[in-house]
């Protein structure tokens, strides 16, 4: 085995490998320009798969071995019953140990199933993991064809197309990225914070941005947390004393990220703060020093003053900017219109600022005799019943949280207010979590009165006549009562928002990220990669993501946490290999494959060796080709994508074809 | 075309995405679909990374016909698909002008599990490769 087929080495990105090509000319057409890499070197090996009959009962396996021991290029070839199996591994390993082959196409199933596997083979064998192709005789030729003959002549043709690209193969190396052992954490909501904690924890150190003045974000202004009923006050605390005064972690008070850029491993923002950090080690100073507390806080007011700018590093960025709670206009339910309608949210403050020897509730001094919750408002928004508003969609989405925070705020409320009747109108109650089925049958057992009401005939609320007992007459058609139109009076009706999407308009344009067609950011597999974007580098903790309650943002916060350790632990980043790679003897500087790339940053064109040359960035590169398809001279080539790989491919489908255009 | 007719079609040459079109043709084959055997995938990881000259070179070399199943708009690749479908309209009229029929090249959006698209795919460009045959 030559020494350049050994394990590879990752590519600093100071020194992107460039791959010399042949010489070949300009005008020649890709087709033509097809020629073996594969000059030295013992040769392939051609590893054919039964797959039990799965192959074998179709495809005749000794005639296509038959067929590749002939061609160009392969040293040998033979059969297995099952190639992934040890048998069949050791087989291949054996021949490479022995000298015989130095690179290998398994004709088998489909790459997706066992590509790694025989990856990981090479790997074990010391050969350079990229120096195995794979023919795909099973899922794209056995299983779909019946013809014995047929199926063979067609195994043989995809075997010949995989030795004409293996014969380009070259081995390959990922491409390393130094990698700052920061992260940026944008939101101080229990997300936020849950992560930054955590972060530190594995030795990773936080920049955390907040908006506001305060940490915390929406549950600094709740009341009591479902499941368990703790005092919302008493959470944040907590989360926030874990940090503050950390000195690993740098708080930005009032602060925004103006800009925010670059790549895992090397993002820069530029982040504008009424508080910077200044501030917090100050505090954190005059706490433990009252000599020096003048001194800072002179420094704290001044950085909180002016609106300073400052410039920070990191391996990865959190994104932890919550949601906005649904704000609802003045047609839904008499909100800002009639008094006596509020949100959950204010009726929760209002509970947190009544003292706890209040004997009774009362609005604009009038006492409240019976409260109404209305659940849904602002979330699975139908078409035809709900007004978009201007230039926005409607939110068809469940938000999940608020049926199990009304079921607790309710029981609150009977709790510390016997006498009130409790009306509560809902859709569905959608209890799922451990602990809020309780919930339910707890507010049941304490006689709240559940109406249920259809998605699109919603509660209608109007002002009582003067004489009534009660300010608000609620209508319902109760589904629990086989669709008896109800009038409910009420002194205080209390709406159920939901969670929109927090407006982030900024980073999403600026690190171009994705939302899905709730408006919410999109992970790039919900179940398999759930807390990355697909803008590598950049994580999601919490509920920007969509709705969560406490829990799953404190679970997704640590999870992004350890995801964090595992890109940055090392130090550094390894990115596939599959960038663009230009040979500087033939590029002219044109520069049309500058004008193709779609990704800013990728390439560019630098002064070299006395002119111009595409520079490709191959941290930033995302391998797409849109260069590769348009360079007049042949000077860019994808790595592990060359255009003589898909020429040879082509010439392996038409061997002994007329001409027949 | 049927599997058992066995006169030597012109073949054809599919440009397959990783991400979604290869996988897409690997489900065909998980649900034991049947389509004949004159198709030829071959795995990019978007086809905005060939030439135009690529494809006059295939027809050249007796390639009858090129399906492009792309992810179309969603492409994990930023940009490139409207590159691609500019690019396979310019090849397309090339084609007349050098009198090629334009039915020869088809571009497509084949996803993960778009099977029986995946099938019909095939089959129509066989119809159009057996009504050239017969012309
Ligand atoms: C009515 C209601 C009641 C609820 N009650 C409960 C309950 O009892 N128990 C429970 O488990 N869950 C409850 N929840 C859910 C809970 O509120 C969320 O799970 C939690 O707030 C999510 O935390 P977060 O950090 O992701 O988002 P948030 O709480 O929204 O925090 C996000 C933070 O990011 C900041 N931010 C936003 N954009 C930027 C930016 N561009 N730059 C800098 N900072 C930014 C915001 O100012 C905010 O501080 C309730 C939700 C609602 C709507
Ligand atoms: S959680 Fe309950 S109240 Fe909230 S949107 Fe879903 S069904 Fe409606
Ligand atoms: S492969 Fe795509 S992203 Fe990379 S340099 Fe070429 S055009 Fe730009």
């Amino acid at each position: 085995m030559s020494e350049s087929d050994k394990l590879p080495t990752p590519t600093p990105i100071s020194t992107p490998s460039l791959t010399p090509k042949k010489a070949v000319s300009v005008q020649k057409p890709p087709l033509a320009a097809a020629k073996n890499d594969k000059t030295s070197g013992p040769g392939i090996g051609v590893y054919v798969c039964h797959c039990g009959g799965n192959i074998a009962d179709v495809v005749d396996v000794k005639g296509v071995v038959d067929q590749a021991s002939g061609l160009e290029g392969v040293a040998i070839a033979r059969e297995n019953s099952f190639m992934c199996s040890d048998p069949g591994q050791s087989m291949i390993l054996e021949d490479i140990r022995a000298g015989r082959v130095d690179r290998v196409v398994i004709a088998a199933c489909s790459p997706s199933l066992h590509e790694t596997t025989f990856r990981s083979l090479l790997v074990r064998a010391d050969v350079n993991p990229f120096l195995v192709e794979q023919a795909n005789i099973r899922e794209q030729c056995s299983w779909v064809h019946h013809n014995h003959e047929e199926a063979t002549a067609k195994a043989a043709t995809l075997v010949r197309m995989a030795v004409g690209k293996a014969r380009h193969l070259k081995p390959l190396s990922p491409v390393r990225v130094d990698a700052a052992k920061r992260a940026l954490v944008i939101g101080g909501g229990v997300a936020g914070l849950r992560a930054a904690r955590d972060l530190v924890g594995l030795g990773i150190d936080v920049d955390l941005v907040e908006r506001e003045a305060d940490l915390g974000g929406f549950v600094s202004g709740l009341d009591r947390l479902y499941p368990d009923g703790e005092v919302a006050g008493d959470f944040v605390e907590r989360l926030v004393s874990d940090i503050e005064g950390d000195p690993r972690v740098t708080i930005h008070r009032s602060a925004e990220v103006r800009r925010v850029g670059g790549y895992i491993g090397n993002f820069t923002a530029t982040i504008a703060s009424g508080a910077s950090s200044a501030d917090q080690s100050a505090d954190q100073s005059a706490d433990q020093s009252a000599d020096q507390s003048a001194d800072q806080s002179a420094d704290s007011t001044s950085a909180s003053t002016s609106n300073v700018e400052v410039e920070v590093e990191a391996g990865v960025v959190v994104v932890a900017t919550g949601f906005r709670p649904y704000a609802p206009t003045r047609r839904e339910f008499g909100c800002g219109r009639l008094p006596g309608v509020v949100t959950l949210p204010d009726f929760g403050r209002m509970l947190a600022d009544l003292p706890d020897t209040a004997s009774s509730l009362e609005v604009d001094g009038r006492p409240v005799r019976s409260v109404g919750f209305i659940h849904c408002v602002g979330s699975r928004q139908l078409e035809g019943v709900h007004k978009p508003p201007k230039g926005g969609t409607l939110n068809k989405h469940c938000s999940r949280v608020c049926c199990t925070a009304t079921l607790q705020t309710a029981t609150q409320l009977r709790d510390r207010f016997a006498d009130v009747a409790i009306h509560d109108f809902y859709q569905d109650i959608r209890a799922y979590g451990r602990g809020h089925e309780e919930l339910y049958e707890q507010a049941s057992r304490a006689d709240v009165i559940f109406h249920r009401y259809a998605g699109d005939t919603p509660p209608k609320v109007r002002k009582a006549p003067e004489d009534d007992e009660n300010g608000l007459l609620v209508n319902v058609v109760d589904g629990l009562t086989w669709g008896e139109e109800l009038e409910i009076g009420v002194d205080l009706l209390v709406l159920s928002v939901g969670m929109t999407p927090g407006d982030i308009g900024t980073i999403i344009d600026n690190l171009k990220l994705a939302t899905s067609a709730d408006g919410f950011l999109q992970e790039v597999h919900p179940k398999l990669r759930p807390v990355e974007m697909a803008v590598n580098g950049v994580l999601l903790a919490g509920a920007c993501q969509g709705p969560k309650d406490i829990l799953e943002s404190c679970a997704s916060a640590s999870a992004v946490a350890v995801k964090a350790a595992v890109l940055l632990g090392k130090g550094y980043v390894e990115l596939e290999p599959y960038v663009a790679e230009v040979d500087s003897a033939r590029c002219t500087g044109a520069g049309q494959c500058q004008e193709a790339c779609p990704v800013e940053g990728a390439l560019e064109l630098v002064e070299e060796g006395g002119g111009r040359r595409a520079k490709v960035n191959p941290a930033i590169c995302t391998g797409c080709g849109c260069c590769v398809a348009v360079c007049p001279s042949g000077a860019i080539n994808v790595a592990g994508w060359t255009l003589d790989q898909f020429a040879s491919m082509v010439e392996a489908i038409t061997e002994g074809e007329e001409v027949a255009s | 075309m049927r599997e058992d007719d066995h006169s030597s079609p012109p073949k054809i040459l599919i440009l397959a995405t990783t991400s979604c079109a290869y996988p897409g043709a690997d489900a065909t084959g998980q649900a034991h679909l049947s389509y004949p055997t004159n198709t030829f995938i071959m795995n990019v990881p978007s086809p905005a990374i060939l030439p135009e000259q690529f494809y006059f070179d295939c027809y050249d070399r007796g390639i009858g016909g090129i399906i492009v199943m792309s992810c179309g708009v969603e492409c994990p690749f930023e940009g490139a698909y409207e590159q691609l479908a500019a690019r396979i309209d310019r090849v397309s009229l090339a084609m007349r002008e050098r009198g090629i029929d334009q039915g020869r090249l088809k571009l497509c959006a084949i996803c993960t599990v778009c099977t029986k698209s995946f099938v019909k795919a095939v089959s129509d460009m066989n119809e159009v490769l057996a009504a050239q045959e017969v012309a």
